[in-house]
């Protein structure tokens, strides 16, 4: 009746998603409110979206169950700490940031409800962290970068992995804010956060942003009529790249 | 930590009480410790949801105490530091570390036990809520509340697939194991790329096939659910009344109490 996953962890390890009572009581709220209108707009394009092309809701939901997939499992590295990408980069690259914080937030719920990661009354400050500010980088640098003309895979992985540290560096603004110093304030204690948990998250993050890379290399070689279909990227950058990597 | 929450929760003997009377507790036990001056208040709430989930939810012992020592490290980090630089009182206990000294002062241990056991007593109320109630019985809750159903759809939708790719990963990891496909970084890397591209595809092609399959069964955006009726019982609310009243209470009397 058990099914086993070995590799599949329920420790929180080096992801840091802020725990369930962590954060003291004006802070909660806060970021809740700034989280729920932003969800609500997702879902209004969600919506739109859905009524406009009603295939897409199943791709949504899969591409969901991906992110959560993803973030169960373990990246390599290189000195044994393990880590767990936030793949919600890839979702911002494919759907658009409105849509990736409608599957962040519930990404979030269900690794809080399944893998004890995050919890139920900082899920508003996660979602901030996580689902709204992670995928809007990815995706302003991913339109940067297509926009500059740079080389589709680099930019894919400037995205995500800027994306990925990103989420970070507001989980320390998020933790800062509610645990300021007496003496140095949010500054000094911002310094002391970002220091854990922002600063050893760059390597990670540049390994998210190469796993990413490489999951795109895969799809363009195999299946690039899905990324042309969501208007990811053109059908002459496919050709190009394949071009490159045939 | 071999299995989902959600496995335990199936089997639990709590998941055939009423919903709403679970969350009321877990939503009461949330909002107490996080609102509590003193850490007795939210070390007591922990006690009650432990003996609870254990007791009551049978869960095993071993098993428990590894759930809770997971998210650990977050905590200690972090009340480490807020016990170090938050301070400004009496210094209790200092120590110099290449040149600087780092001192815990009154103020900022105070803090920081608050902090840590606002933090454990959140666990314990979110482990009671994840291993006595699977998600299809919250699925239920939902619909009752006037959530958007494009929003509940799609968490449905989720939840579901996340079983049929977890087993996919898992499979094409081990295939990978046995070919020495994480031999060392390198190749780990590699393999790793290819695992997440292979799922990518697959989950798509998946998502494709799963809508022609719904669309030929009249799927119109909406799927029913079955919700059992499950009735509260006198002893039910005797005991979660004299939980609440008991923690209210102590909140009360606790106000602003120190341990240090």
């Amino acid at each position: 009746m058990f099914t086993c996953y070995p590799s599949i962890h329920t420790s929180n390890g080096d992801r840091m998603h802020i725990m369930e009572g962590f954060l003291p009581t004006p802070w909660w709220q806060i970021w809740f409110a700034i989280s729920i209108p932003v969800i609500m707009y997702g879902i209004y394009k969600l919506n739109r979206l859905v009524n406009e092309k009603r295939e897409i809701l199943p791709l949504l939901a899969v591409a969901g169950a991906f992110v959560f997939v993803l973030s169960a499992l373990k990246l390599p590295s290189v000195n044994g700490s393990c880590s767990h990408p936030t793949g919600t980069g890839i979702a911002a690259i494919m759907f658009g940031p409105a849509i990736s914080a409608v599957l962040g937030t519930i990404v979030l719920l269900f690794q809080a409800l399944f893998l004890a990661h995050g919890g139920l009354l900082p899920l508003g400050a996660n979602v901030f962290s996580m689902g709204i500010v992670g995928p809007v980088v990815a995706y302003l640098v991913y339109k940067a970068g297509m926009k500059a003309n740079l080389n589709f895979y680099v930019v894919v992985f400037l995205a995500t992995a800027l994306g990925d540290w990103a989420t970070y560096v507001t989980t320390s603004v998020e933790l800062a804010l509610a645990f300021p110093e007496p003496v140095g304030g949010f500054l000094a204690s911002f310094e002391k956060f970002a220091m854990i948990f922002a600063v050893t998250q760059v390597p990670l993050a540049i390994m998210e942003g190469a796993v990413s890379a490489l999951l795109f290399k895969y799809v363009v070689n195999l299946k690039s009529d899905i990324l042309v279909e969501m208007k990811v990227i053109e059908e002459s950058v496919v050709r190009k790249l394949r071009g490159i990597s045939a | 930590m071999t299995s989902i929450l959600d496995d335990y929760a199936l089997m639990s003997p709590l998941r055939s009480r009423n919903n709403w009377l679970k969350l009321m507790i877990v939503a009461f036990g949330l909002l107490a410790g996080v609102s509590a001056t003193s850490p007795i208040p939210p070390l007591f709430i922990a006690l009650c949801m432990s003996l609870a989930t254990l007791l009551l939810g049978k869960i095993p012992l071993s098993f428990y105490l590894k759930l809770l020592a997971a998210p650990l490290g977050f905590a200690v980090m972090g009340v480490l530091i807020i016990a170090f630089f938050s301070g400004s009182g009496a210094e209790l206990y200092s120590f110099n570390l290449v040149g600087y000294s780092l001192a815990i002062r009154a103020d900022g241990a105070e803090l920081a036990s608050l902090v840590l056991s606002r933090s454990v007593s959140g666990m314990c109320c979110l482990y009671f809520l994840a291993l006595s109630t699977p998600m299809i019985e919250l699925f239920s809750v939902l619909k009752a509340t006037r959530l958007p159903d494009s929003l509940l759809e799609l968490s449905m939708l989720i939840y579901r697939y996340i079983f049929v790719f977890l087993d996919m990963a898992l499979c094409i990891k081990f295939a990978q194991t046995v070919r020495l496909g994480y031999g060392d970084f390198k190749k780990s890397f590699h393999s790793f790329g290819m695992l997440t591209g292979t799922l990518f595809i697959r989950s798509w092609e998946q998502g494709e096939k799963l809508f022609i399959s719904m669309n030929s069964r009249c799927y119109d955006g909406k799927m029913m659910l079955f919700e059992a009726r499950k009735p509260v019982k006198a002893p039910e609310v005797l005991l979660t009344s004299m939980y609440f009243l008991s923690t209210i209470a102590l909140l009360y009397l606790t106000r602003g109490v120190s341990v240090i």
